[in-house]
């Protein structure tokens, strides 16, 4: 069905040819078998995204300032949530705090994954498709073979962890979501080619490392002009803004802050423009 | 309204649904606004037509961004 409704937009033929010519790039000029051409393509996204995460990363220490006043929010409205999340989002404008997740990066990282879908499913994507000795073919469904499954389990632990580095909270119903998620998602990549397994491993493990070093960065720099700063208590970063439930971040978990400050620019807001959809 | 007239509205919300269940799905990331933006997509469609509904969800996934502050913002 998803094939179906894809392959009727004509925006997607154009992504693929893009993603062509990107694995092209890392195959032809820089001699990469096709599967690191995919991890190498994978790696190029993430470092772009770069300067979105770090952006990120000083929103989720701006919401960490403010977490005391958050967590009386959320007593206070304790039996509306959308009460509650209303006037967290108020809070948040008053402030003029940041909440780290948005859906600009996310969508810039779906383009992506259509275009190597298309081209991963196409006839003409030939030659050694292997991938170190374990994976006979990037072009095919991971079920099709033993390594196929292996992979599958590496991806579920990678997103395990990179749950876990993204999201701060340390709330039960999240935490057991969070648990859920990959194996959820396995249900739904397995139909797909292995190479967007090994994308989603790679974007998993950057994602990983970028939280480490993010980390071991915190733990050195104790956290500059944070004056007010009266708790470790950290907010979550909801889940499952895919799913239409909004943002509702939430004060719990000790986590170290990060380095720096935030100072988010306010948004004019003006009537439309645009055109697209999610 | 009539069901024809409204006909692209259904059509609009369809996407939405198609990409809530599809690529949606493995994005595990939020939404900083209140409604998130699918939901919020759904309901400009649903109060101002397809093309209008649509510029006005455009508009609010490129607000959607790592330097917006978010907060609550229904559809008007």
């Amino acid at each position: 069905m998803t094939h179906l409704l894809l392959a009727t937009i004509p925006v997607f033929s154009q992504l693929e040819s893009v993603m062509r010519h990107v694995l092209n790039f890392f195959h032809a000029s820089l001699g990469l078998p096709w599967a690191w051409s995919i991890i190498a393509t994978t790696v190029a996204v993430r470092m772009l995204l770069v300067p979105l995460t770090i952006k990120q990363i000083h929103s989720m220490q701006s919401l960490q300032l403010h977490a005391p006043e958050m967590k009386r929010i959320q007593q206070k409205y304790k039996h509306d949530k959308q009460k509650q999340n209303e006037e967290l989002m108020k809070f948040y404008r008053e402030n003029k705090i940041n909440p780290a997740a948005s859906c600009l990066p996310m969508l810039a990282q779906a383009p992506v994954f259509i275009a190597l879908y298309y081209t991963l499913k196409s006839a003409t994507f030939t030659g050694d498709l292997s991938f170190l000795h374990f994976v006979p073919s990037i072009a095919e469904r991971p079920t099709s073979f033993w390594g196929g499954y292996v992979l599958l389990g590496i991806y579920v632990l990678s997103q395990l962890f990179s749950s876990y580095f993204m999201s701060t909270t340390a709330q039960p119903g999240q935490r057991v979501m969070l648990m859920i998620l990959p194996l959820f998602i396995v249900g739904f990549i397995y139909r797909f080619p292995s190479g967007l397994t090994l994308y989603w491993v790679t974007t998993n493990l950057w994602t990983v490392g970028q939280g480490l070093i993010t980390r071991r960065l915190v733990q050195k720099t104790p956290a500059p002009a944070l004056e007010k700063r009266s708790s470790r208590a950290a907010p979550k970063e909801d889940d499952d803004g895919t799913a239409g439930n909004g943002a509702s971040p939430e004060p719990t978990a000790p986590k170290p802050a990060p380095a720096a400050n935030a100072q988010p620019r306010q948004v004019r807001r003006k009537k439309s423009t645009g055109g697209r959809r999610r | 309204m009539s069901a024809v007239l409204r006909a692209p509205r259904y059509a609009g919300i369809g996407l939405v649904w198609a990409w809530r269940l599809t690529v949606g799905v493995l994005f595990p990331t939020s939404c900083k606004y209140e409604p998130s933006c699918s939901e919020y997509a759904i309901q400009a469609v649903r109060k101002h037509g397809l093309v209008k509904g649509s510029a006005l969800a455009g508009w609010r996934l490129l607000r959607c961004n790592p330097w917006s502050h978010g907060g609550h913002d229904p559809v008007r």
